[in-house]
């Protein structure tokens, strides 16, 4: 069983490939609970990749990824994924309750209806990203900001160990983008390990402990301040898509 | 009214032919929800000619009785050969390798018929369905069917919900994404095979869609769409059996009656569709003169 001291995750030497080129080399790391590790690289960089890898859904070529102290498969219950929200069809017929009621289901099983604790867990979770008055409501009408949160609650819902996001903070507006992060300052607090990749080398510095700069291969792991440099970052970017504004980096992509 | 809608039932080969419509209508109107949420209609429409030379052996090698399970082979084989093909060949783009797959098993199809003696009363049933020859085991059938899909969704209602809903996030869930697309296959090639001796071939499509994208035309939720689905489904096969019967009976104009149920389930469709346009109109209205 896993302890409150040992790591939430633990990456080592991993690589991984689809075709003759690795789509990651020797990443390597360590997060423990309660930490958040923002995923840095431009597209392409291997991020969604590593994300992947984490859920034990691409197998690794070589190195290996300790999640919760199993294996990713094994640990898949006890940790939640939040995909963007853009990518999920605004015409689907299906409420936000229900949307968030999902993050329950491999605990509610098959054929057993939603017991009062279920629906307790998904009514607090949908409370902390602030939208519990919206349950109701068809979840393509709410925002995309919004429609992000409730992402967030489903996976909230779930009570897990590691959390990870793929890139949520993309076309999210200010109010949506506090809701977000506020959730997830309340997730670390209770223990549960973030990792969350991003183009916000902003919000990096906000809401993560610690960074990983991927480009294919990793060009730093560690405290957020350490890390997060103008050399490492022109390196992870390859030099040119990169402005500077005294201590703010923005960087800009094609 | 009750002569056109009631008083027909009264014959015994008119009761069967309602018993199995109602069924079947509901069974594809729930059904086609779930075909509707993973948008897979295009090959809901291949399996359904895919199925077709399946009919065709199991009719020349057993007879009426043998039609169901030659159907229910090329139904197994088609799902296992479609799946294989979208998984695999990525190469050539899901919908054209679809329309390949089904002219071929529906020229293939059509080649057996035609080596038959009978060839245009029996391509015409086999395509069209016989709906009033319908025996009291081909009902015991159907409701086989319809107990195996219902408990198959039942049990799997969640799951292929997250897997329509978000396929990423069920995949990272832990759910074995493949099995649940199967499984979904399975349930549409049984539903088409169940309902092709009655509507036929071709307008079995209709049944399994048209419901469907009425009920979602009406509600925005799930817990309604699909009652209201199975409803239209068996409505329209009682509004239609009855009209064709009463035209071809009381009025000299002969009506086939699985087209007929077709036309009065997508009349049906249509008149949703106008109410729909209307109640929203509107809101609509307010919308475009409140925009700054």
């Amino acid at each position: 069983m896993n302890t409150p001291t040992d790591p939430a995750l633990e990456l080592d030497e991993v690589t991984v490939s689809y075709g003759p080129a690795p789509a990651l080399e020797n990443i390597g790391g360590v997060v423990g609970p309660g930490e958040a590790v923002a995923l840095i690289g431009p597209n392409g960089a291997g991020k969604s990749t590593l994300i992947k890898a984490i859920l034990g859904l691409v197998p690794l070529v070589s190195g290996r990824i300790t999640v919760l102290g199993r294996t990713p498969a094994q640990a898949r219950r006890e940790v939640a994924y939040v995909p963007q929200a853009d990518t999920l069809d605004p015409e689907f017929p299906i409420s936000v309750g229900q949307v968030v009621l999902m993050g329950r289901y491999r605990r509610i099983g098959p054929l057993r209806r939603p017991r009062a604790a279920d629906r307790r867990a998904a009514g607090d979770a949908l409370e902390q990203v602030g939208l519990a008055d919206r349950a109701r409501h068809r979840f393509g009408t709410l925002s995309g900001g919004q429609r992000q949160r409730v992402l967030l609650a489903r996976a909230i819902a779930a009570e897990p160990g590691l959390l990870l996001l793929d890139e949520p903070f993309n076309g999210v507006d200010a109010v949506s983008e506090q809701a977000l992060l506020n959730a997830v300052a309340v997730l670390k607090g209770q223990g549960t390990a973030v990792v969350v990749s991003t183009h916000d080398l902003a919000l990096a510095h906000l809401a993560c402990e610690e960074v990983c700069l991927l480009n294919r291969r990793q060009y730093g792991f560690g405290p957020t301040r350490l890390t997060l440099t103008p050399d490492r970052l022109r390196a992870t970017y390859g030099g040119h898509a990169l402005e500077l504004r005294g201590d703010r980096v923005i960087v800009a992509h094609s | 009214m009750d002569q056109i809608f009631i008083a027909p039932f009264a014959h015994p080969f008119m009761g069967r032919a309602l018993a199995e419509l109602l069924v079947l209508g509901a069974l594809a109107g729930t059904v086609g929800v779930l075909i509707l949420l993973r948008r897979l209609a295009f090959m809901t429409d291949a399996l359904t000619h895919t199925v077709f030379p399946g009919v065709v052996i199991g009719y020349l090698l057993g007879g009426e009785g043998g039609v169901f399970w030659g159907a229910l082979a090329a139904a197994a084989a088609a799902t296992a050969a479609l799946l294989t093909l979208m998984t695999r060949h990525r190469a050539v783009t899901e919908d054209a390798a679809l329309a390949v797959l089904l002219t071929t098993f529906f020229a293939v199809g059509v080649v057996l018929v035609s080596r038959e003696s009978g060839y245009t009363a029996d391509l015409t049933a086999f395509l069209f369905g016989r709906i009033l020859t319908v025996t009291p085991q081909q009902l015991t059938e159907t409701l086989v069917v319809t107990a195996l899909v219902v408990a198959a969704l039942a049990v799997l209602r969640r799951p292929l919900l997250a897997r329509a809903f978000d396929p990423e996030g069920a995949r990272a869930a832990g759910y074995r994404i493949g099995l649940l697309d199967l499984a979904t296959n399975a349930v549409v090639a049984l539903v088409v095979v169940a309902a092709v001796r009655a509507v036929g071939t071709v307008l079995v499509i209709a049944l399994l869609i048209v419901p469907a994208a009425a009920a979602r035309l009406v509600s925005d939720r799930l817990v309604l769409i699909v009652p209201i689905a199975a409803a239209i489904g068996a409505l329209g096969g009682w509004a239609g059996l009855a009209v064709s019967y009463d035209a071809s009976v009381h009025h000299g104009l002969r009506l086939a009656s699985g087209a007929t149920v077709v036309l009065v389930l997508v009349a049906g469709h249509l008149g949703a569709l106008a109410a729909v346009t209307i109640r929203r109109r509107p809101p609509a209205a307010r919308t475009a003169r409140s925009t700054p």
